[in-house]
C-alpha cells in the first residue's frame, strides 16, 4: 500500500495510510451519522410494525383527499428539494456562488413547504380528536403515539435540515464554509428525502381507507 | 483531499430522470394502494418499490455509484444486517394477536 507523509499538528511528523474511502473526513463523518440515524429510522420502523401486526383492528384513518393528496404533494416536494440540492452542489464545485445560493435558497423554501404541509396534517389530525394516546375512534390508541412519533421525528430532521441549510448558504456566501459543506448538508438532505420514501408507504398509504 | 471520481459527475439532465423516475414510483404506490389488495401483498409491494427508490437515491443522489465502492458496501451492508438482525421480533408481535392484546 502506498504511503503518505504528514505533518501532525505538534509539529511532529508521522507516516500515514491515505484513506480507502478516498473521501474528506467530513464526508465521511456524515456517512457515519446518516448509518447510524437510518438504523434509528429503522428501529422506530420495526417498533412501528412490531405494534400493528399485534394490534387487532389497526385505524385506517387517511382519506385520500386531503390526506395521501397532502402526502403526495409533500413528498413531491421533498423530491423536487433533493434535485435542487444537487443544483447546489454541482454549482458549488464549480465556484458559481449565487448559483449556489439561489438552489439552496429554493431547497430550503420546499424544505419549509415540506414542515408547514406537514403540520397542517397534523393539526387536521388534531382537530379530528387523534392525538399520541388517543383515537377519536374508540379503537387502538397506538396508532396516534406511532404516527406521532415517527412523523415527528421525520419532521424534526426537516427542520433540521433547513436549519442546517440556512446557516450553509450564510457561511459559503461569506467565504466561511465550502463546496465540501455544501456537499454534506447536501447528502443529510437527500438521506431525509430516502426516509421518507419509508415513511409515506408505511404510516400513510398502508393506513389509507378504502 | 479531493474526493475521488468527482470527474464523472453526471450532468443536470440525468438528474431530471432520476427525480422523474422516483416520481413516477411514487404514482404507481398510490395506484396500487387503491387496487384493494390485501395488506399482506400490499405491504411487499410497498416495500419492494420504497427499497428500489432508497436505492436509486443512495446510488444516484447520495453519489454512490460514483464514490469508491468501499462506501457503499461498507455503510449500506452493516445498516441491511442490522435491519435483518431486527427481524427477530415477529414471532412476539404474532403472540400478541393471539392473546388478544390491544
Amino acid at each position: 500500500m502506498s504511503e503518505s507523509v504528514a505533518t501532525l499538528p505538534g509539529g511532529l511528523s508521522s507516516t500515514m495510510e491515505p484513506s480507502p474511502y478516498g473521501v474528506q473526513a467530513k464526508k465521511l463523518t456524515i456517512w457515519l451519522f446518516i448509518a447510524s440515524d437510518a438504523v434509528t429510522f429503522g428501529a422506530v420502523l420495526f417498533g412501528y410494525a412490531y405494534i400493528r401486526v399485534g394490534t387487532p383492528s389497526w385505524p385506517r384513518p387517511f382519506h385520500f383527499n386531503p390526506s395521501i393528496l397532502n402526502g403526495m404533494v409533500m413528498t413531491a416536494a421533498l423530491l423536487t428539494s433533493s434535485l435542487t440540492m444537487l443544483g447546489a452542489v454541482a454549482a458549488a464545485k464549480v465556484g458559481r456562488k449565487a448559483s449556489t445560493l439561489k438552489w439552496l435558497g429554493v431547497t430550503v423554501v420546499l424544505g419549509i413547504l415540506f414542515a408547514v404541509l406537514h403540520l397542517r396534517e397534523w393539526f387536521h389530525m388534531f382537530d379530528g380528536g387523534w392525538s399520541l394516546s388517543r383515537n377519536p375512534t374508540g379503537g387502538p390508541v397506538m396508532f396516534g403515539a406511532t404516527f406521532f412519533s415517527i412523523t415527528g421525528l421525520h419532521l424534526l430532521h426537516v427542520i433540521s435540515g433547513v436549519l442546517a441549510l440556512i446557516v450553509v448558504a450564510i457561511g459559503y456566501k461569506t467565504s466561511w464554509l465550502d463546496e465540501n459543506h455544501v456537499e454534506t448538508t447536501g447528502l443529510y438532505w437527500h438521506f431525509v428525502d430516502l426516509v421518507w420514501m419509508f415513511v409515506f408507504p408505511l404510516l400513510y398509504l398502508l393506513n389509507a381507507s378504502g | 483531499m479531493a474526493n475521488v471520481a468527482s470527474n464523472r459527475d453526471p450532468q443536470m439532465k440525468f438528474y431530471i430522470l432520476v427525480w422523474i423516475s422516483l416520481l413516477c414510483i411514487v404514482g404507481i404506490e398510490v395506484f396500487l394502494t387503491y387496487r384493494g389488495f390485501s395488506t399482506h401483498v400490499l405491504l411487499t409491494a410497498l416495500l419492494l418499490l420504497a427499497f428500489i427508490e432508497a436505492g436509486i437515491g443512495l446510488l444516484y443522489f447520495m453519489h454512490l455509484k460514483y464514490d469508491r465502492p468501499i462506501l457503499l458496501w461498507s455503510f449500506v451492508l452493516s445498516i441491511v444486517f442490522v435491519l435483518l438482525m431486527m427481524n427477530q421480533i415477529w414471532p412476539d408481535a404474532y403472540r400478541m394477536v393471539s392473546i388478544g392484546h390491544r
